[in-house]
């Protein structure tokens, strides 16, 4: 029915998506290049939610739909399921993926000339840059909860790589 | 035989709406399905009367008016399948059956 592409291409889209929006279209506003990635994660999420629904008897609750988040749409996507998940019974939940398969492949620039090593200039760049590729993926989870009707805020959170946890706070 | 096929949105709007009969029938069953997208929000919103059909995609006869049956499919991004038929005979697992045909 589709065809099939090898996952560097994949991996190479999205560095230079990221890096495109960030480095040419928006040079010198982050957050409008930051806007701009989560909206196309958030098409691409709503419409693969729709895909991947197609043959399954419908959610009962809200609860329900953040599990097929985290197992069906998640091995989907990457070929292995949420590893962690927790949640205040209040609305927010937390996904944590201890091996994000998009950020394996990102290194941190660690180089000694620039003093000391923990000059926090050049570590919250790093996080910035990191921050800027997990736009996607939230907007990713986000296009698929509003579409599976469940308006929600996805937000990244990245303290030790290669693990990565997604924050969903659903709107009520 | 099948009349009408409709896919409506999950705000009620209609996104595709193909009548196979002729033409001055076609308004007819243009109301037809409106009306059923009636009898599918209290499908789901009642679930007492649901029963054990609350979590399926297909939600079996709608409602049959004078010539038509009218069957209705609902999927997990509230998309909703309309079919219109008039074949008497037709029974609900040969439907069920169509429907995921359909969407692929």
């Amino acid at each position: 029915m589709g065809r099939e592409v090898s996952e560097s291409c994949i991996d190479n889209l999205l560095m230079e998506m990221v890096s495109t929006y960030c480095n040419r279209f928006y040079a010198n506003k982050p957050e409008l290049a930051a806007r701009r990635i989560e909206a196309i994660g958030y098409q691409v999420g709503h419409q693969l939610s729709e895909r991947y629904t197609m043959e399954r008897p419908r959610f009962t609750d809200h609860l329900e739909a953040i599990k097929f988040i985290c197992k069906d749409f998640w091995s989907e996507l990457f070929k292995k399921q949420i590893d962690n998940l927790k949640t205040n019974h209040r609305g927010t939940f937390v996904l944590q993926d201890n091996h994000f398969r998009w950020l394996t492949r990102m290194s941190i620039d660690q180089s000694p000339e620039n003093g000391a090593s923990g000059e926090p200039s050049i570590i919250a760049d790093d996080k910035a840059v990191e921050s800027m590729h997990l736009y996607f993926p939230c907007g990713i989870i986000r296009g698929a909860l509003s579409n599976l009707g469940i308006p929600c805020a996805v937000s990244a959170d990245i303290s030790n790589l290669p693990a990565c946890s997604f924050v969903v706070r659903i709107k009520a | 035989m099948i009349v009408c096929v409709a896919v409506v949105g999950h705000q009620n709007n209609p996104l595709y709406i193909q009548s196979f009969t002729d033409a001055d029938d076609a308004l007819k069953l243009h109301h037809i399905v409106h009306c059923s997208l009636d009898v599918v929000d209290e499908r789901v919103n009642n679930p007492k009367k649901s029963g054990p059909t609350l979590n399926d995609t297909f939600l079996g006869l709608l409602y049959p008016t004078e010539n038509y049956k009218v069957y209705g499919y609902l999927t997990n991004t509230k998309v909703k399948f309309i079919l219109v038929t008039t074949d008497l005979d037709v029974r609900d697992a040969d439907v069920r059956n169509e429907v995921p045909c359909c969407i692929c």
